[in-house]
């Protein structure tokens, strides 16, 4: 029997109304959600703008999600990335009041807190397969939301080299993930 | 080469969320209008979500629940509370770029779909209108912010059909929005003009058309 309380089933629960299903669905990851926002926008209020409206589009598509084409944990962050991402790539990212760490710690080790699920394990012994170069602008690129033209910026590398190493690298990664 | 493998390394970076500039717009296109390339975007994000544990947790704002609650409370006819019309700050880009995330997760039916429509100024800035036509039938319009009409004078609504040459009025727009039940076939323009108080006396535009936007189906 499934749990009532899992993510694919709070979101079943919100198409069918249900307010305290959304709730709870908030409870769980609000935080997450927000932190995710937070890191690609680093404006406390952009941030919250952007957790408000994946929210809203939670309980009003909720009933258009589609387990079959992917996890209900990834239709979350989907939700929040790409508002945050629509939000920083259409207003020049100011910094005032929040400040990322700018180091990114891509290390194999780093990256072993991906390993409590086994999704995140696969994954993590995938992109441990890639040189350290190439990793870090995987992880850069989604877990910062920094496109090719600011991962080739900060990183002092030549655009058309970011470009290329990001498609070889997600491509050895699906290679990877379906072994 | 297969078309997968064709547009597979734009369906991955797309995810990776590393596009810009025209790649970007060319993505979005695609999720709204290629099937088998949005089913694509989501199985990467699906294999790129457990990346996100990298991040640590930021509680949000105490406040942000009841926005969000204000936010999604039924709307009554006619109704809309200001407060809660803060909506997707979206411009036309914007609103792909909505309907291109949303995309990768919804259910496949050749019908019916959602619409949504981005009711820009004719005249550039913000605040816009934002419109959502649910296969149902339902329209909603909400503003984004405070909407100015000049007193003595009321927005009136417009639906133009693709390959009609004259609107048909669905009724004064009040500056806070309004649901109604209006059937819109896919690419119908919504326009707002500026009339006399209780709308245009003539049954067609009589002031100038201050928002415009046209109808595009969420995938």
């Amino acid at each position: 029997m499934p749990d009532p309380d899992d993510t694919a089933t709070l979101l079943h629960r919100c198409a069918n109304g249900d307010r305290a299903a959304f709730r709870a669905l908030y409870d769980r990851w609000s935080a997450r959600m927000h932190g995710i926002a937070l890191r690609i926008v680093r404006q406390p209020s952009l941030a919250a703008d952007a957790t408000h409206d994946a929210f809203v589009q939670v309980w009003q598509q909720a009933h258009r999600f589609d387990p079959e084409r992917g996890s209900a944990e990834a239709f979350l962050v989907s939700l929040v990335r790409y508002r945050a991402l629509d939000i920083v790539r259409r207003t020049a990212r100011e910094t005032p009041g929040y400040e990322a760490e700018e180091q990114e710690d891509e290390s194999p080790d780093a990256l072993s807190i991906m390993v409590a699920t086994s999704e995140g394990a696969a994954l993590q012994r995938c992109l441990s397969r890639l040189e350290a170069d190439r990793r870090r602008l995987i992880v850069m690129a989604f877990v910062d939301g920094l496109s090719h033209g600011e991962l080739a910026e900060k990183l002092l590398i030549p655009l058309g080299t970011v470009k290329s190493w990001i498609r070889r690298s997600l491509l050895s990664l699906r290679e990877c993930l379906a072994s | 080469m297969s078309d997968h493998d064709d547009f597979e390394p734009l369906a991955a970076e797309y995810a990776l969320g590393c596009l810009e500039g025209d790649d970007l717009r060319e993505a979005e296109r695609m999720m709204a209008n290629n099937p088998a390339f949005s089913r694509a975007v989501a199985a990467w994000q699906t294999r790129l979500t457990p990346l996100t544990a990298l991040v640590p947790p930021a509680p949000p704002p105490d406040a942000l629940w009841d926005r969000i609650a204000a936010s999604t409370a039924p709307v009554p006819d006619n109704v809309v509370p200001l407060r809660r019309v803060r909506f997707w700050q979206a411009s036309t880009a914007g609103a792909l770029a909505i309907a291109a995330s949303l995309a990768a997760f919804m259910i496949l039916r050749p019908a019916p779909r959602a619409q949504i429509a981005v009711l820009a100024q004719m005249a550039g800035g913000t605040p816009i209108f934002l419109a959502t036509a649910e296969p149902d039938g339902r329209l909603t319009i909400r503003p984004n912010g405070a909407i100015g009409v000049p007193s003595g004078r009321d927005l009136e609504l417009w639906a133009l059909a693709k390959g009609d040459t004259k609107p048909h009025s669905l009724g004064v727009l009040p500056v806070a929005g309004r649901q109604m039940a209006a059937g819109l076939a896919p690419d119908t323009q919504l326009l707002v003009s500026l009339e006399p108080l209780g709308g245009s006396p003539t049954g067609q535009p009589t002031g100038p058309v201050v928002f415009g936007g046209t109808l595009t189906q969420v995938n």
